[in-house]
């Protein structure tokens, strides 16, 4: 996507956070209390586990305009209910793959783990996944219409 | 296909006091189409069919318009009739325990490939002059009211059949007809997704939202899989949660699709169904071939392959690492 | 004048050109080259119309959207007092002048269900009605029929020009445009020239040879009765409909099937109230809130749309078949199930099948 200038930004950006309740929105409140300062961009959605999200979470929320998704948890083998990121790191993986063969840029998708006593790898996680967001620019959706396109052969 | 009506029809009379019912094909409206077909006496043993018209994925009936799970009372199985990768949706099936392998006899029937209906008119100018068509090796033989024709089969079957990897039943109880050289290795790259891939992804997104534009949400897609089996209780007719709502905007058809592959993610057994059935011609399987490359170069899974192994998204290992 | 005008094949984007700046006019378009999909589309200059083969979908969508906004409505607050509001509604309509070009004698005739429907009776429905009134039809003389055509079994035909407003006749160089109505003829005066007395009598006499065609060879007309006696027999409904996936393709496409759901879309403060196309094979058309379904499945579903055809609409429309014979559902089923096979096999007793 083509960087837009500071003064082109008209609408803010709106990155959507998906943050399991124990170790990631733990972590997010850690940085709080420690005073880390952080870009305001994220809108946080607590939820119990990452082992929760659904894929379609994500591209639910992409396809509706959010600019940038953010799912964060416990380090695998720490997961509050044993084993539910074990199962989330298999699901965002296949998505964040398959995100580009539909047209979606997978840079505008991020999934990592951040426990609740790691505030600074928190505010390093939100400020560099903004900076990446900013730089794509705001999410230009689908295109309502399509008058031409790339035709792809297979016969 | 080859023809093997003959070969079936002998089998299953010999075989059908053993059996509850049979899903089979029988000749449909014209000579372009044949239909499903349950044989529940032995009259309608005589309306079998089986050769290159011979499309539909009869797995399908089995989880979602009949109980396969439970043993009869009286011990008699249901006989279905699979193709190479119907067999692969039978199998994924049992994976997911939807079936018993013990209340289904499994007919097996190696192919060479099916007719894309829509391919055939490209070949025939008039098709409603057709007469017969029939598969005899590698060649498609028309007859029509001025005569014979024949064409290089490659020219007339469906896409999946193109890049077919399991052209020979993965489980049987007898297997009808010899078994057919697959067109591709197992591990060879899936030429369509790789016609895909090789757009920028611009281009890419283009070209999704071109073709899927024609969506018109009918649902045939969902309701010919014969792994979704939540079909009257499916996520995208719920208003609560609201998923999908009844806009028909690119939006909404996009979110349905991007849903229906992602509820078959290593699930999938490319039987082509989804895409033989859309009415708008949407190359819907397309996607989930996508997903399924990944699942097999990330977790080196093929559903309905081995009966006994997990759904890969449905399970974890605690040992994984990379990612 | 003759109400007749001659339009050569290379002349007719032009044709379509000058009707576009009076009218939205809707053809029959190849939407997508690689499936062979021919839909019902605007003209644009450039875009082709499809007239020597049929189209997959109906142009019902033209006068019937897949989904309409009846209005929208808007909560807005009292501002002395924030916890009252009054509701906004704006009504929604789209009706300006529009032109069907190129649809057949069965897509047409499918408008004449719905107008029994939707316009005779105590209550009109509005938004039918509006489209209705201002839309002209000019309607091709069909002579591509296929192996699923039956519009004469169901009291129509080939060259049926109920309801249009311009008979459009295909003939040699390229086509007689024939104004049948009032408006019709004096569009059609107003945008060409008449045809050389050739031309015109070439014209008639396609117009007679294709109404003398019979697409189809039964009569479908008198089953209502057939139906009603065969109504419980579940034997007959398991074996005609075991191979039905209830996907519903079969009203989509079907230029008769009027159905419709109506929600309420809505986010925060404002929203729209849309009619959208439902189907009578889903599950859910008849489910209730309690949980029972009267139609729990597809035997009773399908039992119903046949039923609804060939049955209850001519009881109530004075023996007028619902079914327009285009031969849509057979063609696009993907298990090929036969309207015409089942409505046939109605009049066989209990006792043929033994």
């Amino acid at each position: 996507m083509s960087s837009k200038s500071d003064a082109k930004q008209e609408r803010e950006i709106k990155i959507v956070g998906f943050l399991c309740n124990w170790c990631s929105y733990g972590g997010a409140d850690t940085a709080g209390v420690c005073r880390f300062r952080q870009p305001t961009d994220l809108r946080i959605i607590r939820i119990p586990c990452t082992g929760r999200i659904d894929p379609l979470m994500i591209v639910k929320s992409l396809i509706q305009g959010a600019d940038g998704v953010l799912v964060s948890g416990c380090h695998p083998n720490d997961c509050h209910y044993a084993v539910g990121n074990f199962y989330a790191r298999r699901r965002m993986e296949v998505l964040k793959r398959f995100l580009p063969y539909m047209g979606f840029q997978s840079e505008r998708f991020r999934y990592t783990w951040v426990s609740a006593s790691e505030g600074q790898i928190w505010q390093q996680v939100v400020t560099d996944f903004s900076e990446t967001i900013h730089r794509l620019g705001p999410n230009p959706g689908l295109h309502q219409t399509v008058d031409s396109a790339p035709a792809v052969s297979w016969f | 296909m080859d023809d093997k009506t003959n070969a079936l029809r002998e089998h299953v009379k010999g075989i059908f006091s053993n059996l509850e019912l049979v899903l089979g094909w029988e000749p449909g409206y014209d000579p372009l189409h044949t239909r499903p077909f349950y044989v529940r006496t032995e009259s309608d043993i005589d309306r079998l069919t089986a050769n290159c018209l011979s499309v539909h994925n009869l797995t399908r009936y089995l989880a979602k318009s009949m109980n396969a799970v439970d043993p009869a009372a009286d011990g008699r199985k249901i006989g279905v009739c699979v193709k190479g990768c119907d067999s692969r949706s039978l199998v994924a099936l049992i994976q997911e325990k939807f079936v018993s392998r013990d209340r289904v006899y499994v007919i097996g029937l190696p192919c060479r490939g099916t007719l894309d209906a829509r391919r055939i008119r490209a070949l025939v100018p008039d098709p409603a002059r057709i007469r017969s068509v029939n598969a005899e090796g590698d060649e498609l033989v028309v007859e029509t009211d001025q005569g014979i024709s024949r064409f290089a089969l490659d020219r007339a079957i469906a896409r999946k059949c193109l890049q077919c990897r399991y052209p020979n039943p993965v489980i049987h109880d007898v297997l009808i007809g010899d078994p057919v050289t697959p067109r591709l290795k197992i591990d060879a790259e899936n030429p369509s997704v790789a016609a895909v891939e090789a757009l920028s992804l611009e281009d890419r997104l283009l070209f999704w939202e071109n073709q899927l534009d024609r969506c018109i949400r009918c649902f045939a897609c969902r309701n010919a899989c014969p792994l979704c089996v939540c079909q009257n209780h499916c996520i995208m007719e719920t208003r609560m949660p609201k998923w999908l709502t009844q806009y028909r905007n690119m939006n909404e058809k996009f979110m349905f699709h991007m849903i229906h592959a992602l509820h078959l993610a290593g699930r999938c057994t490319e039987c082509g169904e989804c895409e033989r059935v859309c009415p708008v011609g949407i190359p819907v399987a397309l996607i989930k071939e996508k997903i399924n490359a990944i699942i097999y170069e990330m977790l080196d899974y093929e559903s309905g392959i081995d009966p006994e192994a997990v759904p890969p998204l449905l399970t974890f290992s605690p040992k994984e690492t990379g990612i | 004048m003759s109400g007749k005008i001659y339009v050569a094949h290379d002349a007719l984007s032009g044709l379509l050109d000058d009707l576009s700046k009076k009218f939205r006019v809707w053809i029959p378009q190849m939407m997508d080259q690689a499936s062979g999909h021919i839909a019902f589309g605007v003209y644009a200059p450039g875009k082709k119309p499809e007239l020597t083969r049929r189209s997959r979908l109906s142009p019902k969508k033209i006068l019937f959207p897949s989904t309409d906004t009846l209005f929208k409505f808007t909560h807005v607050k009292d501002p002395k007092d924030p916890v009252r509001y009054t509701i906004d509604l704006k009504e929604s309509f789209d009706n300006g002048p529009t032109l069907v070009f190129g649809a057949r004698p069965c897509d047409t005739r499918g408008f004449q269900t719905f107008d029994q429907v939707f316009l005779k009776g105590q209550y009109k429905d509005v938004y039918y009605e509006r489209r209705r009134q201002n839309t002209l039809f000019a309607t091709l003389v069909c002579q591509d029929s296929d192996t699923a055509c039956f519009c004469s079994s169901v009291g129509s035909g080939p060259a049926d020009m109920t309801g249009s407003d311009m008979a459009v006749i295909p003939i040699e160089g390229g086509y007689v445009i024939e104004g049948l109505t009032d408006a019709g003829r004096k569009l059609v005066e107003a945008s060409g020239s008449a045809p050389s007395p050739e031309q015109a009598a070439e014209a008639e006499q396609i117009k007679q040879k294709t109404a003398a065609m019979k697409v189809g060879e039964d009569d479908l007309t008198g089953y209502a009765d057939d139906l009603t006696r065969r109504f419980t027999d579940m034997d007959f409904w398991r074996e005609q409909v075991s191979p039905c996936i209830t996907c519903g393709i079969c009203t989509w496409v079907c230029p008769t099937c009027y159905c419709f759901s109506i929600t309420d879309e809505a986010s925060g403060m404002s929203g729209e109230r849309m009619r959208s196309w439902d189907s009578c094979m889903f599950y859910l058309y008849t489910l209730e809130a309690r949980g029972h379904n009267p139609r729990p499945t597809k035997m009773e579903r399908y039992r119903n749309r046949v039923g609804h055809k060939f049955s209850y609409f001519p009881k109530k429309y004075d023996g007028m078949v619902s079914c327009c014979g285009c031969g849509r559902c057979i063609r696009t089923c993907p298990v090929s199930i036969d309207i015409r096979k089942v409505v046939k096999e109605l009049k066989e007793t209990a006792d043929d099948r033994a």
